[in-house]
């Protein structure tokens, strides 16, 4: 791959993403009743933002250096799991950041 | 001009809009640790993802969504083309038209200024508060507009505060921590508590696998195609559900 998007393009990225932030969130407090949702197009739109996301999560995990690693050593899966973890007995999302990145650290150090 | 209008007319003094915006104020003070933690550790990903640090402020202040936010940098990092960088944020930011939505009742009566303005404003924090007043009938009964502008301009503040310390802080911290990975474990913390439904569930992992094995394609397409796939999954899941009400039902 070519280097990361630096200069002018980098300006073009963050006002693009500026316009998605604006026109999503403003859309239907903009346009009122002249915009409508489907029952399917609202499912779809529902579930959206999780199967991205996961498209980008998982393949950092596993991708992360050059090519896969499933290694249950792989200190970014133990982080994520660690995080995973502790999202199932609390809410409280500055204790999950924190086990992930203590877990991760441990796992990268030692392991 | 409407009863209802003048009698707001006649009412609205300037005093009681000030103290529907400033018990807007005081609702959203619980969850701002919580958004806290979360700006200063999307800015020192954003950094440590390879952002400069003038470029880092500029998105933080312009996009104002951690997520989208957070999914762009890997992305920028290996140089993928504009439109697909864009691209993907715009589908990440794609539940705040179904919160645009939500909102359209209860704004309705609103300029159009300021229902751009809420709307813009408004990120996953605010708009779970709101809904939830709005469900336990705790909505002030006036200047509703107010009220949400005085939740969101404290969370844009402190957000921003936050975020921006967190740019600055990060030239500070040594890169051999790690300290991006912070970004993907936010994204994670994001999606794990939507996971319980089953649908959301079969999207993310077929999302996830399809995202891998398509990985080699250009253009970092693989994202795309991952997205995509788990979206239909999603959906062919919920509809399925839906034919079947007693799913659930314990055998």
């Amino acid at each position: 791959m070519t280097g990361p998007v630096t200069g002018i393009a980098l300006g073009v990225v963050i006002v693009g993403l500026a316009l998605t932030t604006l026109v999503t969130r403003t859309s239907f407090l903009v346009a009122g009743s002249r915009l409508r949702l489907g029952a399917r197009i609202e499912v779809a739109l529902r579930y959206a933002p999780v199967c991205t996301l996961a498209a980008i999560i998982v393949p950092d995990v596993f991708m992360h250096g050059p090519g896969y690693d499933f290694s249950p050593f792989n200190p970014r899966l133990i982080g994520v799991l660690a995080a995973g973890a502790w999202l199932c007995f609390s809410r409280n999302i500055v204790g999950c950041l924190a086990c992930g990145m203590l877990a991760f650290t441990l796992a990268r150090l030692y392991l | 001009m409407g009863l209802d209008a003048q009698h707001r007319q006649l009412v609205s003094a300037p005093s009681a809009r000030r103290a529907a915006f400033s018990a807007g104020q005081r609702a959203i003070l619980p969850s701002l640790p919580g958004t806290a933690a979360w700006g200063l550790i999307s800015g020192v990903a954003m950094v440590k993802g390879g952002l400069a640090v003038p470029w880092a402020m500029m998105m933080s202040l312009l996009v104002y969504g951690a997520s989208a936010q957070l999914a762009a940098l890997p992305l920028i990092a290996v140089g993928a083309p504009l439109w697909v960088i864009v691209a993907t944020g715009f589908i990440t930011n794609l539940r705040f038209v179904i919160y645009s939505a939500a909102l359209r009742p209860h704004f309705a009566n609103e300029r159009l200024k300021v229902r751009a303005a809420l709307g813009f404003f408004m990120t996953d924090f605010t708009f779970t508060l709101f809904m939830r007043r709005a469900q336990e009938g705790t909505l002030p009964a006036a200047h509703r507009d107010a009220w949400f502008a005085g939740v969101c301009s404290n969370n844009w503040l402190t957000w921003q505060t936050c975020a921006l310390t967190g740019i600055v802080a990060a030239s500070y911290v040594p890169t051999q921590w790690g300290l991006e990975f912070t970004g993907t474990l936010a994204l994670a913390a994001l999606v794990g508590p939507s996971l319980t439904a089953r649908p959301a569930l079969v999207g993310a992992v077929i999302g996830a696998v399809v995202a891998m094995l398509a990985h080699g394609l250009p253009y970092k397409l693989g994202l795309f195609c991952g997205a995509i796939a788990g979206i239909i999954a999603a959906t062919v899941t919920d509809s399925v559900a839906a034919r079947e009400p007693d799913a659930g039902a314990p055998a």
